[in-house]
């Protein structure tokens, strides 16, 4: 399941998706939205983290500036939602390179600490600034979008849309991991020092990284918005930077399919736990250090094992 | 002035229980290099060990301490054993992940067993009030004082004049050198472990008193340690004493000087600012760019 060509993915993620569209009923559905708007925050976290190496705890922050940009907009401003859209991602690449540039400086666990701070910071600013975000009752009547008269506005034909951003954001990232700027974050991650010897600008490759993910994380924000139709604080407390993290991990990190897998199956692992009744969440930890023991690269590591090893078994069976 | 050596006292017996919090986290991070983000969870654990052992089974307060205690440092060398162990070799962010992932499971494992409505964990010193200058304050928070203080003597003995502790901090230093100097190193990791545990029980027991034993207490307990131990200076036991101070009086000054809404942002803001203005904190550690 390693996609490399950027357009065959975004046909696999297409088909797949729309046959799913078809089968699932409501709850279903409603699930695969939000895993499908995780996913696009979590391959915009891959260029950060899996790529380039910045382990971040703010992913969510991001999330939610692109969320509270497109809900104040179009609520207190009254603007449409496809301007407010491209607006909110713009301002919240635009805050992460504000936020970033001094922050990036750090190394390791310091940046997981300043990132976690600056999650938690978001959280109360969004919780206490009530005149510009409604405290904790957060913001209502956010309106759903709409193409050419055809309202986005159920379950089903959001996913069609949240698919084909999905498809979209899949391909370009594949494009630009493949590409020079993927390989020189790869660089940077691997040996910063290395990486400068042969003229890589190593503060500009990480600064380009976290836009790029901010860029992915705010458009998720937005489709959270216009999805939910209502933001608060706590949906993107720095609880949900970690699940963000765990996705990608469990996923595989420094892959799109990972990323996409690692959202589609922690979003519904819980769904699927239900029975346990309220164990299920401490169960949903203990798989979650099950995982990280036992499948140390995800699930992506696994099959590609398994791929490495079916082929030294049939090498061996013909000498 | 009476309004303001209250509020210094409470700031700093705040400010102890997150020490208390800071320095296991600290101990842990650099005799083992891992970032335990499950050391809020560790000191909600403290507090409803007190919870079990002395409102569940209504133990007298010191047979029940010491048997919340004995609680930790049998959930110390069960946290060694069971995650530590298996996860050693594994890049710093499946580490992270895994604390998380343990913090979660303590967590809902204290909801299911002690349920939401929170508990009044009670001190042995309950409706004590000293008068010091006009200032009304609980003996309680005095006491926390008093302990912290005692515990960072103790702390210090152990790791400057003891055998165990030299060794301990030996291992902190460079584990492969210790193991080739015939320490046993394994032994000394897990004496690690279950000092952080009890070091954070001790924090919750302290700390029940003063808010409600609530399962949810640990998130923030965790982000002061984690912005004290910033703020003292990563991997430095004075730092995190320090570091715990300057946290609990921020939040307590802060909250009646500044703003209470903000009061927590201004923690960290303040941690923030020393990652980008002086990221070795107030004491600093040696090794920078470690993990």
């Amino acid at each position: 399941m390693r996609l490399r060509h950027p357009l065959l993915a975004a046909l696999v993620i297409l088909v797949l998706g729309g046959l799913l569209s078809l089968v699932l009923a409501d709850y279903r559905l409603r699930l695969l939205n939000v895993s499908v708007i995780s996913a696009i925050a979590v391959i915009g976290f891959n260029f950060a983290f899996g790529l380039a190496g910045l382990i971040s705890l703010g992913s969510a922050a991001f999330v939610g500036f692109g969320a509270y940009s497109l809900a104040i907009l179009t609520t207190a401003a009254g603007w449409s939602p496809w301007l407010a859209m491209i607006v909110a991602i713009v301002v919240t690449t635009l805050f992460a390179t504000i936020i970033g540039t001094p922050l990036l400086r750090l190394k390791g666990h310091y940046l997981a600490l300043a990132t976690l701070g600056l999650n938690v910071s978001f959280t109360i600013v969004a919780t206490n600034w009530i005149g510009l975000t409604g405290g904790t009752n957060g913001i209502s009547n956010i309106p759903g979008l709409s193409l050419a008269g055809f309202a986005f506005d159920d379950e089903r034909r959001f996913l069609w849309l949240a698919l084909l951003f999905l498809a979209v954001c899949a391909a370009i990232a594949i494009a630009l991991q493949h590409s020079r700027h993927g390989r020189a974050m790869m660089a940077v991650r691997d040996d910063e020092t290395a990486a400068r010897m042969i003229g890589i600008d190593v503060t500009r490759v990480k600064i380009a990284a976290l836009c790029l993910s901010a860029a992915f994380a705010g458009l998720a924000g937005v489709l959270f918005a216009t999805h939910m139709r209502f933001v608060a604080p706590e949906d993107f407390n720095y609880a949900h930077s970690i699940v963000y993290l765990a996705m990608l991990i469990v996923g595989g990190e420094g892959s799109v399919a990972g990323a996409i897998i690692g959202a589609v199956l922690l979003t519904f692992l819980p769904e699927w736990l239900r029975f346990l009744g309220d164990a299920y969440l401490a169960f949903f930890g203990l798989m979650l250090l099950l995982i990280l023991i036992f499948l140390p690269t995800g699930l992506i590591g696994l099959a590609t094992r398994v791929r490495d090893l079916a082929k030294k078994t049939a090498k061996r069976s013909t000498p | 002035m009476a309004d303001f050596i209250q509020l210094f006292v409470n700031g700093l017996a705040l400010g102890s229980v997150y020490a208390l919090a800071a320095l296991g986290f600290v101990i842990v991070y650099s005799a083992t290099g891992v970032v335990n983000f499950a050391a809020g969870q560790f000191v909600m654990l403290g507090t409803f060990s007190g919870v079990a052992m002395m409102v569940n089974l209504g133990l007298p307060w010191p047979i029940g301490y010491g048997a919340a205690l004995l609680a930790m440092v049998a959930f110390g060398m069960l946290f060694f054993t069971l995650v530590y162990l298996p996860l050693r070799a594994s890049p710093v962010v499946t580490v992270i992940i895994g604390t998380v992932a343990v913090g979660i499971i303590l967590q809902n494992a204290a909801l299911l067993g002690f349920g939401s409505w929170p508990f009044r964990l009670t001190s042995p010193l309950e409706g004590v009030t000293l008068d010091i200058a006009g200032a009304v304050i609980t003996a309680h928070a005095a006491l926390t004082v008093v302990v912290t203080a005692v515990l960072v003597g103790l702390i210090w003995l152990l790791f400057y004049r003891t055998a165990l502790g030299i060794g301990m901090r030996a291992v902190a230093q460079d584990m492969e050198a210790a193991r080739l100097m015939g320490l046993n190193v394994n032994l000394l990791l897990a004496l690690t472990w279950v000092l952080a545990a009890v070091l954070a029980g001790i924090a919750g027991l302290l700390l029940g008193p003063m808010w409600f034993a609530d399962v949810n207490m640990g998130d923030p307990i965790a982000l002061k340690a984690f912005a004290a131990t910033i703020i003292g200076g990563f991997g430095s036991l004075p730092g995190a004493i320090a570091g715990g101070l300057i946290v609990g009086l921020t939040e307590l000054l802060g909250a009646s000087y500044i703003s209470s809404a903000y009061k927590d942002l201004i923690a960290f803001v303040v941690m923030i600012l020393f990652l980008l203005v002086r990221p070795q904190g107030v004491f600093g550690e040696r090794i920078q760019d470690r993990g």
